[in-house]
C-alpha cells in the first residue's frame, strides 16, 4: 500500500484484520515478518520506534494511552520531538523558551481540541472521550510528517469528530500524511483521499472516498462481515 | 542536668546527621523509581560503591603516595598514623581527600549504576526489581568475604579528616558537612527534576510505550538516570565511610540502604522532594526514638522478642500500612512546575474581567 504525501489515507476493515498490528509494524512496535516500509525513499524497516519518530513518523493508540499522572499539558508538552532528553539542558535552564514555545503551542492545540479548560487535571480523570482528543492533541503537537492515528474519533462526539478531521485536513494540504484506521465511515468518508480495505491481514481493496462502499469486496468482507 | 543536655545535643546532631545521609540516598531514589519508575532494589549497591570509593580506592591512593606498607587492611591501618597527624597539622588535606572521595563515589556510582541497569533491557517492573536485588546482593556477598577490596569481614580504615578538631567537635561538625552536601544535593535534584527531563522520567514512569512513540529512546534515558541516581547515593557512602571513620560491607546491607529508603520514600510521597525531606526527617526521629527507647518500649509493653528486632518489625508495618492507606505518601506529587507553566496558572487564575 502506499499513503501518499500530504494527503489522508484510511485503513477499513473488520475487527481482527490485521489493521492496529498494520499500524504497530509501520511505527516499528512490531516487527515485520516480511515486505518492507519505505518512508520517503528510506527503508525504515528495522528501525527502532524512537528512530521512526526521528523521521517525522508519529502514532496515536487505539486505546488511549494517557500518562495518568501528568495533567493534560504534560501530556502534550513530551510529544515534541527531542525535548526533555539532555541532563546538561535540565541543569543549565537551556529549555526555558523552547518550553515557553511549547507551552504556547500547547494552549492552541487543546483549544482547539475544546479541552484548554482541562489542562491542569490529571489526565487519569478525563472521560474516554477526552482522552481520544489527547490523543489527537499529542500527534498535533511534533510537527511529524506522518500522522498515524487507530481510531481517532471513537467515541468523540460528531460535532468535534468533524471539527478534528476537518483540522486534520487542513493539515494535510499543509504537506503532513495521515494514515488512519477509524470504524465511523459515516464521518470520516468525507474526510478522505484513499481508502484500503483489510482482511485477514491482507488489503483486499482500494479505492476513493464512498466509492469504496460500491465495491463488492468491501461488502463481502467488511461491511457483509459488519451486517 | 548538663548529662541531659549533653544527651539531647547528641540526639538532634543525630537526627541530623542521619536525615541528611538518608536524604541523599532517599532522593536518589525519588528520581530513579519516584520519577521514573525504575524500580531500584538494588539502592544499597551504589552506597556501597560510595564506601569502596574511600576504603577502597581513595585509601589505596594514599597508601601508594605514602608508601605505606601490607596489604589493604593492615595499611590502612597505618595509613591512619601517618595521615591523621597530617591533617591535624592541616585540616585543608582532610577536606580535600573528603572532596576527592566524593568525586571518585559519584564516579564509579556513575559508571555501576549505568551497567547496573542494563538488564532492564530486557525484564519489566517486578522481575527487574528482584534482578537488580540479587546483582546488589552478589556484589555484597563479594565486598564482604573477599578481604582485598574493602578487607571484606575485617573491614578498612580510612583517615579521619576532622582529625584537626577536638573529639566532641568533631560529631558536630561531620554533621554540618553532611548537612551542607544534603542541601547540595537537593537543590541538585530540584534542578534536575523541575525540568522537561523531569517530566520526561514521569512520562517513563507512566507509559514507557508513549514515550518511546514521541521518539524518545528508554534505555538511553534508564541508562543516564539510574547513573545520577547512583552517583548521588553513592556520596552518601563516602560520606558515611568518613563518619566512622571505618569501612566495613555488612555495614551497607539492604535494609539500612535499600529498605528503608524506600520506606522513607513511601512515607514522603513519591515523585516529590519536599514530601522526600518530611519522610526521611519523620523516619529519622521515629528510628532514634525507638533505638534510645526501645528496652523501656519492650518493657512496657511486655514483648516476647529481643528489642532490638522491634524497630525492623514497626518498618515493616509501618510500609504495609502506607501502601494500604496513603500510597501517595505524607505530601502528594506534584506536576512539573516550569516557570511558562505557572505562569500560564496565574493568567488562568485571574478574574475574568
Amino acid at each position: 500500500m502506499e499513503v501518499p504525501k500530504g494527503g489522508i489515507t484510511l485503513i477499513i476493515g473488520p475487527n481482527g484484520s490485521g489493521k492496529t498490528t498494520l499500524i504497530n509494524v509501520v511505527t516499528g512496535f512490531l516487527k515485520a515478518d516480511a515486505g518492507r516500509i519505505i518512508f520517503e525513499g528510506r527503508d525504515i524497516t528495522n528501525k527502532a520506534p524512537h528512530d521512526r519518530f526521528k523521521l517525522g513518523i508519529v502514532r496515536t493508540f487505539q486505546t488511549p494511552h494517557p500518562l495518568k499522572k501528568l495533567t493534560v499539558l504534560e501530556n502534550l508538552l513530551i510529544a515534541d520531538a527531542g525535548y526533555g532528553e539532555r541532563v546538561s539542558e535540565a541543569l543549565t535552564g537551556k529549555w526555558l523558551k523552547r518550553e515557553e514555545d511549547l507551552v504556547d503551542k500547547a494552549f492552541n492545540i487543546l483549544n482547539f481540541l475544546g479541552i484548554d479548560h482541562l489542562w491542569s487535571d490529571w489526565a487519569m480523570n478525563l472521560s474516554g472521550g477526552q482522552l481520544r482528543l489527547l490523543e489527537v492533541g499529542r500527534a498535533l503537537m511534533c510537527d511529524a510528517k506522518l500522522i498515524i492515528m487507530d481510531e481517532p474519533i471513537a467515541g468523540v462526539a460528531p460535532a468535534l469528530a468533524h471539527s478534528i478531521l476537518r483540522k486534520l485536513k487542513d493539515l494535510a494540504k499543509e504537506g503532513i500524511s495521515f494514515m488512519i484506521v477509524e470504524h465511523r465511515l459515516d464521518i470520516i468518508l468525507d474526510y478522505v483521499d484513499r481508502v484500503y480495505v483489510m482482511a485477514n491481514g491482507r488489503i483486499v481493496a482500494e479505492g476513493k472516498g464512498r466509492e469504496i462502499l460500491n465495491n463488492p469486496e468491501v461488502i463481502e468482507v467488511y461491511l457483509g462481515a459488519q451486517g | 542536668m548538663e548529662e541531659e543536655s549533653m544527651a539531647q545535643e547528641f540526639f538532634i546532631l543525630d537526627v541530623l546527621l542521619w536525615t541528611s545521609l538518608y536524604l541523599i540516598v532517599t532522593l536518589s531514589l525519588n528520581i530513579e523509581y519516584g520519577y521514573a519508575g525504575i524500580p531500584n532494589f538494588g539502592r544499597a549497591l551504589a552506597v556501597l560503591m560510595g564506601a569502596i570509593a574511600a576504603g577502597g580506592i581513595v585509601n589505596r591512593i594514599l597508601i601508594a603516595i605514602f608508601g605505606v606498607e601490607g596489604n589493604i587492611i593492615e595499611a590502612s591501618g597505618g595509613l591512619k598514623s601517618v595521615v591523621n597527624p597530617m591533617i591535624a597539622q592541616n585540616p585543608l588535606f582532610g577536606l580535600a581527600i573528603l572532596a576527592l572521595s566524593l568525586v571518585i563515589a559519584a564516579l564509579i556510582g556513575a559508571i555501576t549504576g549505568a551497567l547496573f541497569i542494563l538488564p532492564s533491557a530486557k525484564l519489566k517492573q517486578d522481575y527487574l526489581a528482584i534482578t537488580l536485588l540479587a546483582i546488589s546482593e552478589v556484589i555484597f556477598m563479594v565486598s564482604n568475604y573477599n578481604t582485598a577490596i574493602i578487607g571484606g569481614y575485617y573491614g578498612v580504615s580510612v583517615p579521619d579528616i576532622l582529625a584537626w578538631l577536638p573529639g566532641e567537635q568533631r560529631f558536630l561538625a561531620f554533621t554540618v558537612i553532611s548537612l551542607f552536601v544534603a542541601i547540595l544535593v537537593y537543590f541538585f535534584v530540584e534542578r534536575l527534576l523541575t525540568s522537561p527531563y523531569g517530566r520526561l522520567l514521569k512520562a517513563m514512569r507512566e507509559n514507557e510505550d508513549v514515550v518511546e512513540a514521541f521518539g524518545k529512546n528508554i534505555m538511553t534515558i534508564r541508562i543516564k538516570t539510574v547513573a545520577i541516581g547512583s552517583a548521588v547515593a553513592a556520596t552518601a557512602g563516602a560520606l558515611y565511610s568518613f563518619y566512622s571513620v571505618n569501612v566495613i560491607a555488612t555495614t551497607f546491607n539492604r535494609v539500612e540502604w535499600t529498605f528503608f529508603p524506600f520506606l522513607m520514600l513511601l512515607l514522603g510521597g513519591m515523585g516529590n522532594n519536599r514530601g522526600v525531606v518530611l519522610g526521611v526527617f519523620s523516619f529519622v526521629l521515629a528510628k532514634l526514638f525507638l533505638t534510645v527507647y526501645k528496652f523501656e518500649i519492650k518493657t512496657l509493653l511486655h514483648l516476647p522478642f529481643e528489642a532490638t528486632w522491634l524497630e525492623y518489625i514497626l518498618f515493616g508495618i509501618a510500609m504495609l500500612l502506607i501502601l494500604y492507606y496513603r500510597p501517595e505518601g505524607i505530601l502528594r506529587e506534584k506536576p512539573v512546575m516550569t516557570p511558562p507553566v505557572k505562569q500560564a496558572l496565574r493568567e488562568r487564575e485571574k478574574p475574568q474581567s
